[in-house]
């Protein structure tokens, strides 16, 4: 009858099938790509000398005196930048240009007592002072750009005026002559404006430049640098220029939001001003002031962090996973290796051994949270406090099963053969196990401690409660370790992604910690595949 | 072998050989006995494995009860009750403290149905081509990379959720939040499916080639062999397969608990998958860190433990069930 119609559902059939396989590899590649193209990024990236500045004061590395060279070149391309800031911040920040005329008319009272200026010229000359300490008060003071420049020229004319010669009063004239340069090109009715904009961009400087001079060290490390790699440079060299406005495109319309440059002749707020040039200085420059280089960062797997995983590396998550995976394994594999040898060589097929053999795949059919609750009430209260011990503890209950299957399998597949012709030669049924079933099944029983191993080090839920910590020291060798709580990659992975505010700032380590975590699970897994087919093709060749 | 160099070891090995084997009776008895406590202390180390199975579920119990049984029995089924048929989770609350996980329970259940759906009908589609369609080449490529998919920690699934699916379904599908339902099940879905896969694909194996040869030789398309013979035959090893992946899925902890958005409600209307849930998994998870122990919160949770185990443990006695009739079925054929 309809044999194309036949044909062709088959072929859809086969189609879709293979459509699934498809489907699966590129769940796979999806999940992979972006997780080793980010991840990578924490290893191979462009670091700044702020990178090198780290890494010398934090881990004591690098060639110092190159550092110092680097360090004064950047400084030298850099010291442009801080002078327009400074000379603009000094136009608007009038509160600090006030109370600075202030202190200079409290000085100038002093000198004056100092020189035991007779009385009534001392009343004359202080009365003439404080007139223009309040002239300058009230230019500070004032938006209108006439009145300011009104009273500046006032107060200019006085300059050569031989009174004030020599004492504070000529340093408070200088610096009326300072503020004229400064408001040039400022709208001062605007200023508060300015204000709030020059809060921002200094702000996206220091995360550029580290600290502005005279600021000062900052306590918190992630402060006391700036951009330390490329694409950090580039975002904020990005915001540092850009900004976002609302602006009144056609009268009588809602505004609309737009992206201008800060330096934007129409719609800048910095249009005009002494701190335009900046803007570009910064976006031309920024190689020469930060110097970035292709940098392979490879300590990222030694190295501590600071807080926030902002800087450093994850060495001391690594050496966690390793110690709770390693004790585990201690703690599993002869457990398993025996119930294994047990389960093959020994039991028959008795009530026993099923009520047991369903145990087992009970044991491996309990969800990973409730491993976590039973350490906690139970590991956790035998020794008395989260620890690397009853992290390991409880993984290890976890992988048994795993190591129990795999070694059952493995001893299974040894030839019967083997076991007669030993028994034939006269040795027990123990001493056959230990001289030829064991080392014949061993490799693929490597093969199963192996697929624990990554196993127990990708669990996340089981050590939960049981002794991981998100922050903490590293285990102190010379002491008790296996009491104390430890990092372990796998809680880093959560914690990093989602428990902590500081890491979303440093996407670079987020991936990195997550790519470091898969590469050793991938490793040991591909390992265990590699050690697998060579043992099958071994076997098929005997 | 002629060599009079060494006639005192020969005469030793034929002396040693020669020896009669009849063992004394302290011999024997001391063989006996070796045997049989070396036989024991192997079973006990086996007995272990139930031991821990107990230990699990008699510290969790023991955790839990405290917070059912205060005083009287009708009290308790109260609490139960609650525990059971009410979905306000307010464990937090000062004054008066809510336990209703009905909407955690319902939470569970609802993102492992959801990525079954889009796990099962993949699964044993990838199973027969596995199994039927792929050349042996193709297929020793394949079940490495499944084994990889299926080697991958849930948590660095969950960063993926979080970090890479989350903010597309959030740009590209309109969600409110990226973190839902639809979220965790696709994830989900992924993880079940290597063991959907294995376990399908060795049930479908099991058939032998007879029964397939037989629907060719009557001239049925091979899709038609599959849907028609093979998977009838197979049914007790897919189910199992499924099973199992449900197992993976309702026991998953990192990939809901970072994916699901943690929102402890039923999803309204029930369809909509963009909505945050939360699970029982992740509710252990979340809160267990914070709680005081001694408190009715600190016992709620092993609580929801107790219903995670029922739930899985149950589970595994159906998978055991069906898991032996595909084993009887393999003997048989």
């Amino acid at each position: 009858m309809h044999t194309k119609l036949r044909e062709w559902i088959n072929l859809c059939f086969t189609a879709m099938s293979s459509l699934t396989i498809v489907l699966l590899v590129a769940a796979l590649l999806l999940f992979l790509i972006p997780m080793f193209a980010k991840g990578l990024k924490a290893v191979f990236f462009g670091g700044t000398v702020e990178f090198r500045k780290m890494q010398a004061d934090l881990f004591d590395r690098g060639n110092l005196e190159a550092l110092q060279r680097e360090i004064d070149g950047t400084q030298y391309a850099r010291a442009e930048i801080f002078n327009i800031l400074e000379h603009f911040s000094r136009g608007i920040d009038t509160a600090q240009l006030e109370s600075d005329a202030k202190s200079l008319f409290r000085q100038y009272g002093d000198e004056l007592r100092f020189r035991d200026v007779p009385a009534d010229k001392f009343t004359a000359l202080r009365q003439d002072a404080r007139a223009i300490r309040d002239r300058l008060i009230e230019a500070y003071q004032s938006d209108d750009k006439e009145q300011v420049l009104g009273i500046l020229d006032e107060i200019a004319v006085l300059e050569r005026d031989s009174r004030f010669a020599g004492t504070s009063i000529e340093k408070l004239i200088a610096m009326a002559a300072d503020y004229r340069t400064a408001i040039h090109g400022v709208d001062l009715t605007r200023r508060s404006d300015y204000a709030a904009e020059l809060e921002a961009v200094k702000e996206q400087l220091r995360s550029l430049f580290g600290p502005l001079p005279g600021e000062g060290t900052p306590t918190l490390a992630m402060y006391r640098f700036g951009a330390t790699r490329r694409d950090i440079m580039e975002k904020h060299i990005r915001y540092l220029i850009w900004q976002e406005r609302w602006i009144e495109e056609e009268p009588e319309k809602p505004l609309v939001l737009i992206n201008v440059r800060r330096d934007d002749p129409a719609y800048g707020s910095f249009a005009g001003t002494e701190l335009a040039p900046l803007f570009a200085l910064v976006e031309d420059n920024a190689d020469a002031m930060l110097n970035p280089r292709f940098t392979f960062y490879w300590q990222y797997f030694f190295d501590d962090s600071t807080p926030g995983h902002y800087f450093g590396g994850v060495g001391p998550e690594i050496l966690g996973t390793l110690l709770l995976t390693l004790l585990a394994i201690l703690f599993a594999v002869p457990l398993g290796v025996i119930s294994a040898a047990y389960l093959v060589e020994y039991a028959g097929d008795s009530v026993v051994i099923k009520i047991i053999r369903t145990c087992i795949n009970t044991l491996a059919g309990v969800p990973s949270i409730v491993y976590g609750l039973f350490g906690l009430a139970f590991f956790v209260m035998v020794v008395g406090y989260p620890s690397i011990l009853t992290a390991s503890m409880t993984l290890a209950l976890l992988i048994l099963p795993v190591v129990i299957r795999a070694s059952e399998e493995a001893i299974r597949a040894v030839p019967q053969t083997y076991r007669e012709a030993s028994l034939a030669l006269g040795s027990g049924k123990f001493r056959t196990f230990m001289t030829v079933t064991l080392p014949a099944a061993g490799p693929g029983i490597l093969t199963g401690v192996i697929l624990s191993l990554s196993r127990a080090a990708g669990e996340t839920a089981p050590i939960l409660f049981a002794g991981a910590v998100a922050l903490g020291p590293v285990p102190d060798f010379t002491g008790r370790w296996w009491l104390q709580p430890t990092r372990a990659l796998s809680y880093g992975c959560y914690d990093i992604t989602v428990g902590d505010k500081l890491a979303m700032m440093v996407p670079h380590n987020q991936f990195g910690m997550v790519m470091t975590l898969i590469l050793l699970v991938l490793t040991l897994n591909i390992a265990a595949i590699l050690l697998r087919s060579r043992m099958s093709r071994r076997l098929r060749g005997s | 072998m002629t060599s009079t160099a060494a006639p005192s070891i020969q005469s030793d090995a034929a002396a040693r050989f020669t020896r009669p084997l009849r063992l004394s009776a302290t011999e024997d008895l001391r063989g006996y006995l070796g045997s049989h406590a070396g036989r024991g202390l192997l079973f006990l180390t086996t007995f272990l494995s139930v031991v821990a199975v107990l230990l699990i579920f008699a510290f969790v119990i023991y955790e839990a009860v405290p917070f059912f049984f205060k005083g009287s029995w009708a009290e308790a089924f109260a609490r139960i009750r609650e525990f059971l048929v009410t979905n306000s989770w307010y464990p937090q609350s000062e004054h008066a403290p809510e336990y209703g996980a009905l909407a955690i329970i319902v939470g569970s259940l609802y993102v492992t149905v959801c990525s079954l759906l889009l796990a099962v009908p993949i699964g044993v589609l990838a199973a027969v081509f596995l199994s039927d369609i792929a050349p042996f080449q193709l297929r020793q490529i394949c079940k490495p990379l499944i084994e990889i998919l299926a080697a991958i920690p849930s948590v660095a699934y969950g960063v993926f959720a979080v970090m890479v699916v989350a903010p597309w379904m959030q740009s590209h599908l309109g969600f409110d939040t990226g973190t839902n339902a639809l979220n965790a099940s696709l994830i989900l879905a992924v993880m079940a499916l290597p063991t959907i896969i294995s376990v399908a694909e060795d049930a479908l194996s099991a058939i032998g080639r007879k029964t397939r040869e037989a629907s060719y030789a009557l001239g049925a398309t091979r899709a038609e062999t599959m849907v028609k013979v093979v998977i009838p035959a197979a049914h007790s090893g897919i189910v199992a397969a499924v099973i199992l992946g449900m197992m993976r899925a309702i026991g998953e902890t990192m990939v809901v608990w970072m994916a699901s958005g943690n929102a402890a409600r039923i999803p309204a209307p029930w369809w909509d998958l963009s909505q945050s849930v939360r699970t029982m998994t992740a509710t252990i998870a979340g809160e267990l860190g914070e709680v005081p122990k001694g408190t009715d919160h600190y016992y709620v949770l092993f609580a929801i433990g107790i219903l995670l185990l029922a739930f899985t443990l149950t589970l595994n006695l159906f998978s055991e069930y069906f898991m032996a009739k595909v084993k009887k079925q393999a003997r048989g054929g």
